[in-house]
């Protein structure tokens, strides 16, 4: 650490903006780490330039925003406001813990999901129960990830496998992984998502393979003093039509928000390894790769990409071809399927199908209450539509108005354009 | 020398017909048995001719006038020719009535040969077009042969060529009129059509001297304890004998044709090629030789079947194909437009019972509907707990608790429908409005069975209808009112086989009722024109057609008919579960349909049906709203205060009204 | 010498099925992924096809059993139109008679059972804890048996949003069927009259861990509540007065074709959707 020397002089004509060399100084002091706005002041205070803060509002005055948040966006260093925020935080590390509570998070797209995010909190209640004597939370990641925020999702220890064998289809390569992680460190419980991204499987493949009953769609645990564990726990059973209250197993499948994610405190997320290399093992289940889907042939209610034609849709050709070149799934509204245009399994709707798409792109469909009911749990809705008022539009996160056929054809020559140029830099 | 060849003429003639007629009875006897009465039935048959078949002739007056001097002439002929010429009987006075009988016979030829010159798209030709000319040639050469032998020429007129040129023009008549009846040329009808009317299936559909209604439209049960029992048609041969022999009496004159609402759209349905396609089936070949109408954009030719071949193949073709079974409305237009009298519902629904029943083939939507059915006691599959959510605030008597009621108010699975929810809040502001006691069953109340019969699955409809019929034989009323005419037929005619009698009305029946009574009083119309639209199930299967149009005369309203209504009204598309297995066809029915209500210029079409109006609205660009005959009612009907000065009949009904009030009171406390 | 095995035999397919429960009603139903599990069965071409479920046997059971019997229209001589009916107490662990009916007497080499049972703990423990005893692979999320050939399955998996998987396992298999796979045909009265349901017996294995359990109709589950920390005032009101997104988007009025379809472009690309 340098003692912070002070230039008395430079401050001078920091404080003083009709000095000529005010705007220089002021840029050197902000290449020092400080704002043009902001700088410390002679007796060590934070010095703030209320004229150079702030933005202009949607009304055309002026706004300061005290939260600071409006000043680090401008300031375009996002992570540094992370850190302020993290650095609130309560460090926690345990340095000798009494047992292990071992989650497997799936990692969906190699991050920490919001479920997995739930169940290491549910993680944190069972190993923090017991002031005096913690549990350490212990996540199990298979496989690469690009997760990097371990420590604020609660976990203490960290067991990374980086291996070829998780890849694809590997279900028994992780359970021998997990069976390594049993025999040497024996953790207290076992916790996994019951989730069909993964952890639904590898729980009971573990359970199974532990002689272990777990317990299974669990949404709540809570202390008690029945059960020779101190745990009971709340499941669904039933297809979601039972409650079942039962004492907490040492194998535990968590349904989502099955507790609160950890926030307040931060964890060492300490790097742990097996002391013995993970056996090779021969599988019996060999993975052959994706099989390319046709877009066209993926069932309404799971594609997660339509082009949905309505009423207005009058060149069909055209339509059919844009969705082939976007790679989309064809919908339609209930008119166009009764008007022969497209089939039956085709139609968006209540009457239809509901569909979950997370972009939904309709075509000339005016938007009748039907429709929009189908497209409830769509996540970005596109219209293009000749009516500027219809419904759909008062739906819909961006709309276009004008002709369908025109626009589609656009949107399929700049499709096909940027492929083409792909091709060619390739 | 005609003396000796007519009578072995005649004779071989008779004897060969004889044949054919033994022949085409075995053939029809490969059915099931059904048992009818024989002797009664025949005798019954001029009477079932010349009333009830001839009340449908009778609506095309040319053609019905042409049959009756054909055909009487040649019966009459027939007879006599067999009596002169062959017996040699009182020639001389016998002969001039022969003579009279084929020239009437030859005039009805006249008229039929016009027809041919260019028939209409929904006659069949091939054989019937060379039937004037048979006509023709049996009366002439009749007429010319009497002519001798009544002494209006020598009995030696002419050489041995005349006479045999003569009796070859005799023996072609002879041919076509008498080997043809039971051989199978176009006179089958005759011989078949006649015993058709005396077996027939549903002899109650026939008027009898002492009045009586001569309607029969409900289904008829399957036997579902005998696990022997097929269950539903699966060849040609499951239908039972007198259906056979129905579909043998067709005429193909192809006024079913003409009616049928899945024919019109372009779905691959034609009633009359149906039919016909039954009739190879039970002879055995292919529908090469049929001349008519194919079904829609299905070639002729390629199917064909046997007695005791499927009908639907499972795979492949057969004598048809499922869709054909499944673009049925059950609208009956073409049963009621039959001269022949051929149950055509019947024997899809017959064969419907089969593909659902046995092969677990309904298609489309309709799967999901009867699964629906058994689960939750309703086709959308809603929670049975929630049927009375839509009144929640109507605070309607349940039958639970009031256990008696003067009116049974059957609410249908309308019950789960916002459309059909108005309907029924303003039917109950009416019957409010009239002090009607009335109560409903509320979530014990079931589907009524309607759809799931429709669409073959009789074990569905024969459950739903048992459990209704025990809960509804827990409660005292004297009649059922609906809104639905699905149910409104399924507990009038259709619940009677399993036990369950009932006097049923339609809420347009019970309204006009109330009406005439004094009990509702309407202001007068002031909106546009009105058009009134006949459900099938009221109109056709129940012959209510005139109740709907009462009550909007009663509030003022003239109805602009269109040009299909009453017994001919169009169907809106949605019955017998056709909105449901959704057959695609060249357009859609109610399209077609609203298309007939733009021709009458009306603002409103009004209904009374909730299907009719889901199907009618469901109609994008609709030149007119649709509304319910309770809506128009409710929006009409007077406040009890205004009218209470009408005078004494007002004292009665409010004695009517005072056991609800406090019924309902006891409900609260 | 080791004898290479005899392929040329019919395939034994084993269905598992159990009785299912209709969300909204609670009546016994034919289970949805089971039904799909004997789809799938069905779809396979000279397969024969054992159908067994072990449990009471009681009216829910005949029903729903029956449900799965209508199914075998057409397919008389599968073998789909008769189950196994191992008959258990109603609380019994039933995986020890499955298994010894299974390996025992039907010997299969494809096992299909569904993910989750309808009814009860509905834990779907019970293909892994078949997989376990009987030593055998097990695979979830199949759509569809590709063939059979040399004693090695192809299966294709469900991913998520319609995507596929093509696996390969050595038989003999228990496979999971997925909830896309293909819907199970319509059960039709006749074949599910007609089908029979034939009773073995097996000893029954008491589930004495469930007597410790309280089950009751399953609770609503409370909605999280969005807990805010805010640190600031201006984050404690932004928490507040935060309306939910989705008040209307962005309209493009008077665009040319090739703007709009710049922006749409834009969005698909933000998506990902763009392949």
């Amino acid at each position: 650490m340098t003692i912070p020397r002070r230039d008395p002089r430079r401050e001078r004509i920091a404080r003083n903006r009709c000095h000529p060399e005010h705007d220089v100084v002021l840029t050197e002091q902000e290449h020092d780490g400080a704002s043009a706005a902001e700088w410390t002041g002679p007796n060590g205070l934070r010095r703030r330039d209320p004229r150079q803060v702030g933005f202009i509002g949607p009304n055309g005055i002026k706004r300061i925003d005290r939260s600071g948040a409006q000043q680090s966006a401008t300031l375009g260093t996002r992570a540094t406001r992370t850190t302020a925020a993290a650095a609130t935080k309560r460090h926690v590390e345990i340095e000798s813990p009494a047992f292990m509570v071992a989650v497997v998070p799936d990692m969906a797209g190699g991050r920490l999901s919001s479920h997995d995010r739930d169940l290491l909190g549910l993680a944190r209640q069972l190993a923090d129960a017991d002031g005096n004597s913690p549990g350490a939370v212990l996540a199990i990641v298979m496989g690469p990830h690009k997760e990097s925020q371990w420590g604020d999702a609660g976990v203490d220890r960290l067991m990374a496998f980086e291996d070829s064998a998780f890849d694809g289809y590997s279900p028994e390569a992780r359970l021998a992984a997990l069976e390594a992680v049993e025999r040497e460190m024996a953790p207290r419980y076992w916790l996994l998502p019951d989730a069909s991204t993964g952890g639904a499987d590898l729980g009971r493949r573990l359970a199974a393979r532990l002689g272990e009953r777990p317990a299974t769609g669990v949404w709540s645990i809570e202390p008690t003093s029945g059960t020779s564990t101190g745990w009971q726990c709340t499941a669904r059973g039933g297809a979601g039509s039972l409650d079942i209250q039962r004492p907490l197993a040492r194998i535990v499948l968590a349904v989502e928000e099955c507790a609160e994610p950890v926030d307040e405190t931060r964890h060492a997320a300490r790097p742990l390894a097996l002391s013995q290399p993970l056996p090779r093992l021969l599988g019996r289940i060999d993975d052959q790769g994706r099989v390319p889907v046709d877009p066209a042939g993926i069932a309404l209610a799971e594609a997660e990409f339509i082009l949905s034609a309505g009423n207005g849709v009058k060149d069909w050709e055209g339509f059919h071809h844009a969705a082939r070149v976007l790679g989309a799934t064809e919908g339609a509204s209930r008119v166009v399927v009764d008007d022969g245009f497209m089939a039956r399994d085709r139609q968006v709707g209540a009457t239809g199908t509901w569909v979950t798409a997370r972009v939904y792109v309709a075509v000339g469909i005016s938007g009748a209450i039907q429709h929009l009911q189908g497209i409830q749990r769509c996540d970005k809705v596109v219209a293009i539509n000749k009516d500027p008022d219809c419904d759909m539009i008062k739906r819909a996160d961006l709309s276009v108005i004008g002709d369908a056929g025109d626009i589609l054809s656009a949107l399929v020559a700049r499709v096909e354009q940027e492929r083409e140029e792909q091709r060619d830099a390739a | 020398m005609l003396d000796t060849l007519l009578p072995i003429l005649i004779f071989v003639a008779l004897a060969l017909a004889a044949i054919g007629a033994w022949r085409r009875i075995r053939l029809w006897r490969q059915g099931c048995p059904s048992p009818v009465p024989f002797f009664r039935g025949l005798a019954a048959v001029p009477r079932r001719y010349l009333v009830d078949l001839h009340h449908v002739v009778a609506r095309d007056k040319v053609m019905s006038n042409t049959h009756v001097a054909t055909a009487g002439g040649f019966v009459l002929a027939a007879v006599l020719m067999i009596l002169v010429h062959g017996l040699n009987l009182a020639e001389g006075i016998l002969g001039w009535p022969l003579l009279a009988a084929s020239a009437v016979m030859f005039g009805g030829s006249l008229f039929v040969m016009r027809r041919r010159r260019r028939p209409p798209a929904r006659l069949s030709r091939g054989p019937w077009m060379r039937l004037p000319w048979s006509l023709m040639a049996f009366s002439l050469g009749v007429f010319l042969i009497t002519l001798p032998t009544v002494g209006v020429l020598p009995e030696d007129i002419g050489s041995w060529v005349l006479a045999l040129l003569l009796a070859t023009v005799v023996a072609w008549g002879l041919g076509e009129m008498f080997l043809g009846m039971t051989w199978g040329g176009p006179m089958k009808h005759a011989f078949a059509g006649a015993l058709h009317l005396a077996f027939h299936r549903r002899p109650e559909r026939f008027s009898s001297r002492h009045g009586g209604e001569g309607r029969s439209t409900g289904l008829k049960a399957l036997n579902l304890d005998d696990d022997q029992a097929p269950l539903g048609v699966e060849t040609p041969s499951d239908f039972t004998w007198n259906q056979l022999l129905g579909f043998d009496a067709c005429v193909q004159c192809g006024r079913c044709e003409a009616v049928c609402p899945a024919f019109a759209a372009g779905q691959p349905l034609n009633p009359k090629k149906l039919i016909q396609d039954m009739v190879v089936g039970m002879a055995g070949g292919s529908d090469a030789h049929y001349a008519g109408s194919p079904y829609p954009d299905k070639p002729v030719g390629e199917h064909h079947g046997d007695p005791q071949g499927p009908i639907v193949a499972r795979e492949g073709r057969a004598l048809l194909n499922a869709e054909t079974l499944w673009s049925c409305t059950t609208c009956r237009a073409c049963v009621e437009e039959c001269p022949m009298m051929i149950e055509h519902v019947d024997a899809i629904v017959d064969m419907r019972r089969f593909l659902t029943l046995e092969r677990g083939d309904t298609p489309n939507k309709g799967a999901e509907v009867l699964d629906n059915l058994i689960a939750t006691d309703n086709p959308g599959g809603f929670d049975p707990g929630s049927r009375m959510h839509w009144a929640a605030d109507l605070d309607l008597p349940l039958m639970r608790d009031v256990e008696q009621a003067e009116v049974l108010l059957w609410l249908g699975d309308g019950v789960f429908d916002m459309r059909n929810q108005r309907t029924l809040r303003a039917l109950v502001k009416v019957l409010r409005a009239a002090g009607v006691d009335f109560a409903v069953l509320g979530d014990e109340e079931r589907d009524s069975g309607d759809v799931a019969r429709r669409l073959g699955d009789e074990a569905t409809f024969q459950s739903l209808a048992r459990r209704n019929i025990a809960t509804l034989a827990h409660y005292r009323f004297q009649r059922i009112v609906t809104c639905d005419p699905h149910s409104f037929h399924v507990l009038r005619n259709e619940y009677g086989e399993l036990g369950g009698h009932y006097e049923v009305f339609h809420h347009s029946t019970y309204i006009a009722e109330l009406h005439e009574a004094g009990r509702l009083h309407f202001t007068p119309w002031k909106g546009g024109t009105v058009t009134y639209h006949d459900p099938c199930y009221l109109g056709r299967y129940n012959g209510e057609y005139e109740a709907p149009r009462n009550v909007l005369k009663a509030l003022g309203i003239e109805v602009a008919e269109m040009g299909r209504s009453g017994y001919r009204s169009r169907c809106c598309g949605g019955g017998g579960g056709a909105a449901i297995t959704d057959i695609p066809g060249k357009q859609r029915i109610p399209d077609m349909r609203m298309k007939d209500v733009r021709e009458t210029g009306a603002e409103l079409v009004a209904v009374g049906c909730p299907q009719c109006t889901a199907m009618l609205e469901g109609v994008v660009d609709t030149p007119a709203e649709v509304r319910d005959i309770a809506e128009f009612a409710a929006d009409a009907v007077t406040h009890e205060d205004t009218s209470a000065a009408d005078g004494p009949s007002r004292g009665g009904h409010g004695d009517d009204a005072s056991p609800t009030a406090s019924t309902r009171k006891e409900v609260m406390s | 010498m080791p004898h290479e095995p005899i392929t040329t035999l019919p395939l034994t397919v084993a269905v598992l099925l159990s009785v299912g429960r209709h969300p909204v009603t609670g009546r016994a139903r034919r289970a949805d992924q089971d039904a799909r599990g004997l789809e799938l069965a069905l779809s396979m071409a000279a397969a024969r096809i054992e159908l067994v479920h072990a449990g009471p046997f009681d009216d829910a059971c005949e029903v729903s059993m029956r449900g799965y019997l209508g199914m075998s229209a057409g397919h008389a001589g599968s073998g789909a139109d008769s189950v196994t009916l191992v008959d258990q107490p109603s609380q019994a662990d039933v995986v020890p008679a499955l298994c010894r009916t299974l390996s025992e007497s039907l010997a299969p080499q494809l096992v299909i059972a569904g993910e989750r049972a309808e009814q009860g703990e509905g834990s779907g423990m019970l293909p892994y804890q078949l997989s376990e005893s009987l030593g055998w692979p097990l695979v979830g999320g199949i759509v569809a048996v590709e063939g059979v050939e040399e004693g090695v399955a192809t299966l294709l998996q469900a991913l998520p949003r319609g995507q596929r998987r093509r696996l390969s396992v050595r038989l003999p298999v228990i496979v999971m069927v997925n909830a896309t796979a293909m819907a199970p045909r319509q059960s039709a009265f006749g074949p599910a009259r007609r089908g029979t349901l034939a009773v073995v017996e097996q000893p029954a294995v008491h589930d004495a861990a469930q007597d410790e359990w309280r089950v009751q109709p399953a609770r609503k589950r409370p909605k999280r509540l969005k807990i805010v920390k805010a640190t600031s005032a201006r984050e404690r009101f932004k928490a507040a007065a935060a309306k939910s997104d989705g008040g209307g988007g962005q309209i493009m009025k008077d665009v040319s074709p090739d703007e709009a379809a710049a922006a749409i472009h834009k969005l698909l690309k933000e998506e990902d959707v763009l392949r």
